[in-house]
Order: C-alpha cells, then sequence, then structure tokens
C-alpha cells in the first residue's frame, strides 16, 4: 500500500507546479482585469477610432486557440525579436529595490503570463460590457441631468452597477485562467500539469500524478467560486447602490 | 509444486543447451551460407536502397564483411526489432546485425558480441557554445518529454535547467530562438533531425555523449566459439580500418548526416 504512494520529492514537484500555476493565473487574472475593463471602454467610446481597434483585438483574441497564441508569443514573436534582447529576457537578472529583491522569470513565464493575460482579457472585455449594457440607459441619462460631468456618470453611475452585474461571469473567466494555464506547459512552463506529466514519466505512477493535479485544480475553482459566492452575500441586491 | 516446476524447466533447458552443442561455426562453413537479420527500414543501419532495391546500411557492411571472412554466401533476412531474439532462437538465422542494443535482460536468451557500435544521448547547441559534459550543469537544455533523455540528464546534471517540449522540432526551435542553449536526444536522432534543417551550418552536435546504448552481434546462446570468432573478427576489422570505413560510408563528414564518431571497437 505505501509503495502506491508518491516519494516527497515527487509531491514537492506537484508543489512547486502547483505554485507556479497559481501565480501565473493569478497575475494573469489581475492584468485581464484591467486590460478588460480599458477595452470595454474602448469598445463602447463613441469614435469609431477606439472602437474598431478594440472590436479588432476582441474577435482576433477570441477566435483563435489559446494553445496557439501560447505558440505564437514563445516561438513565433522570439524568432523577429532582435538577437540581443532575447537573450536578455533569457537570462536572469536581478534588481535590488529599497527592500526586496526582484528576479526577472525565465522567457516561459513572460510568454505564458503574455498569452494567457492577453486572452482572458479579451472575454473578460465581453463580460464587462455585458454589465455595461445590464445598466439601465435611464441611470445615465438622469446623472447626466444631475450636471454630474461624462467621466463621473462612468466613475460613479456605471461602471460600479456594471461591476457587479459582471461579477459572476468574471469569476467564471478567472476560473477558466486557471484552467487554461494548463496549457502553458506546451511552451515549456513548469506548472502544475507539466509537473505531474514529469512525475507520471519518472515513477509510471499516472493515476497518482494526474489525481492529484487534478485535486489542486478542483480545488483551486472550489475556492473562487466560494469567494464569489461570499463577496455576492456581502452585496446582495442586484444593481442596488449603497 | 514451484520448485518441482522450476527443476523440469531446469531441465528442459539443459537439453535444449544440448542440443545447441553442435558447433553453429561448422555448420556455417559447410553449408556455405551466412543468414544475417537486418532491419530493412531504419536508416542508415539497414533500409531497402530505392535504387538497388537491396538492402543496405552500416549493419549490412558488417554483415558482408563477415561473410567474406568466412568465405562463404551471404543471405540477408528482413526482420523488424521484435523479431529479432525469435529469428536467432528458432535458429532461422545465424546471427542478428539489426541495431540490437546490448541489455541484460537480452543476454539472457541471447549471446552477444563486443559493442561494434554505441549510440549515445548527445546535445546540438550553436557552433562554439558547447565543447564539453561540464558545462552542462549551467545550461538550459531542452529535452522531449517524458523520454530517458530527460531523467538521465536530471540525473546527471542536477545543476541544469530542463525545458521540455512536446517533441525534437519544438526543442530545435527554442534552441534557434535561443531560450534554451542545447537540446539532447540520441546522436542519430539529432544527426537526423540536423540534416533538414536549413541554416545547419549554425549548429553542431559536440563530440561527446552522456550515456551509451552499445549495439552488438546478436549470436545464438551458448555458441560460445561463434562469439569468439565473431569478436575476434570485430578487432580485426577496427585494426585494419575498415571499421572507420563503414562508419565513415554512412555518417562521414561527406555524407547527409555527418556525426563524429565516439566509439571504437573494443572501447568497452
Amino acid at each position: 500500500m505505501l509503495d502506491q504512494l508518491l516519494a516527497p520529492k515527487y509531491v514537492g514537484w506537484l508543489i512547486d507546479g502547483f505554485y507556479v500555476t497559481l501565480a501565473v493565473s493569478a497575475l494573469a487574472s489581475a492584468a485581464a482585469t484591467v486590460l478588460g475593463l480599458l477595452l470595454c471602454l474602448a469598445r463602447l467610446a463613441p469614435t469609431r477610432w477606439l472602437a474598431w481597434p478594440a472590436l479588432a483585438w476582441l474577435s482576433l483574441f477570441r477566435n483563435t486557440p489559446l494553445l496557439v497564441q501560447l505558440f505564437f508569443w514563445y516561438f513565433g514573436l522570439a524568432a523577429l525579436m532582435p538577437q540581443g534582447l532575447l537573450e536578455w529576457l533569457n537570462t536572469p537578472h536581478h534588481w535590488h529595490l529599497a527592500f526586496f529583491g526582484v528576479r526577472w522569470p525565465p522567457f516561459e513565464y513572460v510568454a505564458g503570463f503574455t498569452g494567457l493575460t492577453l486572452f482572458t482579457a479579451a472575454f473578460i472585455a465581453e463580460e464587462f460590457r455585458a454589465g455595461v449594457r445590464g445598466v439601465p440607459p435611464g441611470q445615465a441619462v438622469a446623472a447626466r441631468a444631475l450636471g454630474l460631468r461624462p467621466w463621473q456618470v462612468w466613475r460613479y453611475v456605471v461602471i460600479p452597477q456594471a461591476f457587479r452585474i459582471a461579477l459572476p461571469p468574471l469569476l467564471g473567466q478567472y476560473m477558466n485562467a486557471v484552467k487554461n494555464s494548463s496549457l502553458t506547459m506546451a511552451i515549456g512552463l513548469a506548472e502544475l500539469s507539466y509537473a505531474s506529466r514529469q512525475v507520471e514519466t519518472e515513477t509510471f505512477k499516472t493515476f497518482q500524478a494526474f489525481g492529484i493535479a487534478t485535486l489542486l485544480y478542483i480545488g483551486t475553482v472550489a475556492v473562487i467560486e466560494l469567494a464569489g459566492q461570499w463577496v455576492q452575500r456581502r452585496r446582495p441586491a442586484l444593481g442596488a447602490v449603497r | 509444486m514451484i520448485r518441482k516446476f522450476r527443476f523440469l524447466a531446469l531441465l528442459a533447458l539443459s537439453a535444449l543447451a544440448g542440443v545447441a552443442q553442435a558447433d553453429r561455426l561448422d555448420d556455417i562453413r559447410k553449408a556455405g551460407v551466412l543468414r544475417v537479420a537486418a532491419f530493412d527500414s531504419n536508416p542508415p543501419f539497414g533500409f531497402v536502397d530505392p535504387k538497388s532495391k537491396q538492402i543496405v546500411g552500416l549493419d549490412v557492411d558488417y554483415a558482408r564483411e563477415l561473410a567474406s571472412k568466412l568465405g562463404v554466401k551471404l543471405q540477408l533476412v528482413p526482420t523488424n526489432p521484435a523479431n529479432r531474439i525469435p529469428l536467432l532462437s528458432a535458429n532461422k538465422v545465424d546471427i542478428v546485425l539489426a541495431n540490437f542494443t546490448i541489455t541484460e535482460e537480452r543476454a539472457k536468451q541471447v549471446n552477444f558480441s563486443i559493442p561494434y557500435f554505441a549510440s549515445g544521448q548527445q546535445f546540438i547547441a550553436k557552433k562554439g557554445t558547447l565543447k564539453s559534459a561540464d558545462q552542462l550543469g549551467s545550461l538550459r537544455i531542452g529535452v522531449d518529454k517524458g523520454t530517458t533523455n530527460e531523467i538521465v540528464l536530471r540525473e546527471k546534471y542536477p545543476g541544469a535547467t530542463l525545458v521540455a517540449y512536446d517533441d525534437t522540432p519544438f526543442a530545435f526551435t527554442a534552441l534557434r530562438n535561443g531560450n534554451v542553449q542545447a537540446i539532447t536526444q540520441d546522436g542519430p536522432k539529432l544527426i537526423g533531425l540536423l540534416a533538414n534543417v536549413p541554416d545547419k551550418e549554425n549548429y553542431e552536435i559536440p563530440p561527446f555523449s552522456i550515456s551509451d546504448d552499445l549495439i552488438g552481434a546478436g549470436l545464438p546462446k551458448d555458441e560460445t566459439r561463434f562469439t569468439e570468432y565473431v569478436n575476434a573478427f570485430l578487432r580485426e576489422l577496427e585494426a585494419s580500418g575498415k571499421a572507420q570505413k563503414i562508419y565513415d560510408a554512412w555518417f562521414g563528414p561527406s555524407t547527409k548526416t555527418p556525426l563524429t564518431r565516439i566509439f571504437r571497437i573494443g572501447d568497452k
């Protein structure tokens, strides 16, 4: 029975991979939220100079497979970069800021983070747009009538409500980001799926390796789910502004 | 019960061994034919030449030399990897020359000659960047997912950063882009890959390997005299320079797949 367990070394590999999965999906989700909001605003802008490029971005990133996009960032873009820049990106760097050191990650992280962020941002932008659409237009008109400036209408009236409407699907996109991060194993990022495959190769304990990985993914998604329910319970009424 | 069974098995084995006492070397000379199992689709070890429709290759050259040394005719029997041992034990061939890696498991069923070829785990790097195995510990190296190459490299050079890709062409692209400084695979596979690369003059396969798969001739079990004869023949081939000549015909500098000869007969 005991020999069916994974040796501590291999459990360690899985945990290391799990950290990378958490880090890359959390960073990508945060960056994608900011970028998605900007994209949504551009998409809704009255001028076509902003709306059309945003539309092009959304269709490009939503309509191509993430795996192909990752290959593009890792293999494709790297082939176009000047040699010196790529070398710099691939060598480890250290900076010492006031209290802590910053380490430049290997190119796999950069490419994986970039690919996942840009892909997720396109989906988040559309969730935000749906949220904005969900705010009755009369509210914006009324806010203008009350003398708010256009940016104030957005800042104080539309966006807070839109955000609340968009929250459940937004969390869904974060869960997708966690799951999609597994595709970065194709470009050599040592995240959870990559680690489980490596453990499987060395130990031949297929069920254990992929089983533990599956549980960690389910656990992460469940935590996001619970966090979402908690937030919604604290701010229940849809569209209610306190 | 089990013990009785074991005894019976032993008895059967010794009976078989008794049959094998008849000397194969004399049989071959008497028949005037040397029957050799060779690959027919594994270039450059043994494959059908599209022009002549004959089986040719590095292993076939060794077979030809052995037949001429014995003064008998050569009869080639095409085989695949799985059939090599059955052909020998069913007495369909006298010797297997088919990129036959020497393993302990196989040595229980057949006799092996001394190795005459080694295919080791080697590296491709940009020219001039990788000179010796000592450097490996500080490099980023691309490997193929799920291969023994990855495991061997991690065990021997724990300091190296390994990046695993889905297959060798992906790993090579990463090398070309500079994401890794070297990639690793079996030497003959690497040379096959490099042969199809448009800018191959920028890359090289440094002449060292970190593991060896030793290739030997497979002979019938317990044919000691025949085995020793083949060993002497192989040493002689190396001494006369013929082994080098055969190697150069398939892996020499003027071929499509130039690979520096690291292993010589008698090294191991």
